[in-house]
C-alpha cells in the first residue's frame, strides 16, 4: 500500500534542497495542498537540521513513506568510526516548530544511530 | 536550561482573565511575555541578515493577534498555537516578497505569479489549491511550480544551508533556544511602542493584523482614503520596527 521513496545525501548545507524537494513532489503526488506542502518543506528542513546537529560531515539517509492520507518522513545520520550525531532530541524551538507543523514527530538515538521521523496527515479528502 | 517562554498556571489564568474581560493592559502584558518566542521565530527563518528586522515585524504583529485569538479552553497551550500563527505570517510574508530569489527569471516570473494565483484559487474553491491546480491557473508544469516555490521559499536556510553565520550551526542556535534573556529589551520597547501609538493607528494596525481586512475594507471602515491607511500604516511599522530595533 505504501509507498516508499529513499534519499541518501551527504551531510552538505547544499544538498538540502533535494530533501526539500523530494518531501514536496512526493507530497504534491499525493494530492496535498500547497499551505500543507509548504509546511512539510519547513518541517522536513527542521528534521535535518536537528538530525545533523553542527556535523558537516557523514551521511543522511531519508526515507520518505506515502500512504493513503499521509506521509512520513524518516531520517537517520550514519556517523563515521568514532564519530557520533546529536544523540539526544532536540529540544525547546525545533520541537514547538515541528508541533506547530505536522501532526507527530519524535527523534530517538538507538544504537548510537540518530534517528528523527516525523508524520503528516491530509486534511482534505482525496477527490 | 529554561525556555523563554513557559506557559506555566500563571500565563494559563491571564490568558483566562483576558479572554474574559479583553482587559488592553493584560494584552500588553501577554504580548511581552512572549516577545522572545516572535524573535527567536524570526531568526530561524531569517536566510540574510537584512530580512531579520522585517521578520521580528511580521512575527510580532502575528503574536499579538495571537494573543487576541487565543482561546485557552481548547486545552492547547499558548506557545503552540503562537507558533503556528507566526509561522504562518512568515510564510505569507516570503510568498508575498519572493525573497532572495536566485533563480533563472523564468522561474522568478512564474514565482511572483504563484502568490495571486494561490489567493484566487484559495477564494475560488475555499481550500487553499494543490500543486496540479497552480500549475493549470499559471499555464505551467506542476515540476516548475515545486521548482518554484522551492526557488522563493528557500527561506529556512539558517543552520544547514548557511554555515558561515554564527548561529549557523544546530549548536549555536540551541544556545538561542536556551536563553531565557532573548529580547528582554526589545520586548518591552515593542510593548510600550504599541502603547504610545495614537489610537487611530492602533485600530488600524489591529484591522489589518488581527482582523486581517485589507487596506481598501479598513479605508471604509475609517473613513479615510486607502492611500491613506497605507501610509499610516508604514508609519506605525516603522515606529515598531525603530523601537524593536533600537535607535542604531
Amino acid at each position: 500500500m505504501s509507498d516508499v521513496v529513499e534519499l541518501t545525501l551527504p551531510v552538505k548545507a547544499d544538498l538540502v534542497v533535494l530533501a526539500r524537494l523530494t518531501a514536496a513532489t512526493v507530497a504534491s503526488r499525493a494530492n496535498f495542498d500547497i499551505e500543507e506542502i509548504e509546511d512539510l518543506r519547513l518541517a522536513v528542513d527542521e528534521l535535518c537540521v536537528s538530525l545533523v546537529g553542527d556535523r558537516s560531515d557523514g551521511r543522511m539517509f531519508l526515507r520518505f513513506i506515502r500512504d493513503d492520507d499521509q506521509i512520513e518522513v524518516e531520517g537517520t545520520l550514519q556517523s563515521g568510526p568514532g564519530e557520533s550525531g546529536p544523540g539526544s532530541a532536540p529540544g525547546g524551538l525545533s520541537e514547538r516548530i515541528l508541533d506547530a507543523l505536522v501532526d507527530d514527530h519524535g527523534f530517538d538515538g538507538q544504537d548510537g544511530t540518530p534517528r528523527a521521523w516525523l508524520r503528516k496527515r491530509r486534511a482534505r479528502q482525496q477527490a | 536550561m529554561t525556555s523563554p517562554v513557559q506557559p506555566g498556571r500563571d500565563s494559563r489564568e491571564k490568558f483566562e482573565e483576558f479572554a474574559s474581560t479583553g482587559d488592553e493592559r493584560l494584552r500588553n502584558e501577554l504580548v511581552e511575555s512572549h516577545l522572545g518566542l516572535a524573535h527567536q521565530l524570526a531568526r530561524r527563518f531569517a536566510s540574510r541578515g537584512e530580512t531579520y528586522d522585517d521578520l521580528v515585524q511580521v512575527a510580532s504583529l502575528a503574536l499579538v493577534r495571537s494573543v487576541d485569538r487565543f482561546d485557552p479552553e481548547r486545552g492547547v497551550e499558548f506557545s503552540t498555537f503562537a507558533t503556528r500563527t507566526i509561522i504562518g505570517e512568515l510564510k505569507r510574508h516570503f510568498r508575498d516578497k519572493g525573497w532572495a530569489i536566485r533563480a533563472p527569471r523564468r522561474i522568478q516570473e512564474l514565482y511572483l505569479e504563484l502568490g495571486p494565483a494561490i489567493e484566487a484559487l484559495t477564494q475560488q474553491h475555499g481550500r487553499p489549491p494543490t500543486v496540479g491546480e497552480m500549475a493549470r491557473a499559471v499555464g505551467s508544469s506542476e515540476e516548475a511550480v515545486l521548482e518554484a516555490i522551492e526557488a522563493g521559499q528557500s527561506y529556512r536556510t539558517t543552520s544547514i544551508d548557511a554555515p558561515d553565520r554564527q548561529e549557523g550551526t544546530i549548536a549555536g542556535r540551541l544556545g538561542d533556544i536556551d536563553s531565557g534573556f532573548v529580547g528582554t529589551e526589545d520586548r518591552m520597547l515593542l510593548a510600550i511602542s504599541l502603547a504610545q501609538l495614537p489610537e487611530r493607528e492602533r485600530t488600524i494596525l489591529n484591522l489589518r493584523f488581527v482582523d486581517g481586512l485589507t487596506q481598501s475594507e479598513i479605508a471604509e471602515r475609517v473613513g479615510i482614503s486607502q492611500m491613506h491607511v497605507s501610509r499610516l500604516l508604514a508609519a506605525s511599522l516603522s515606529t515598531l520596527r525603530e523601537s524593536v530595533v533600537g535607535e542604531s
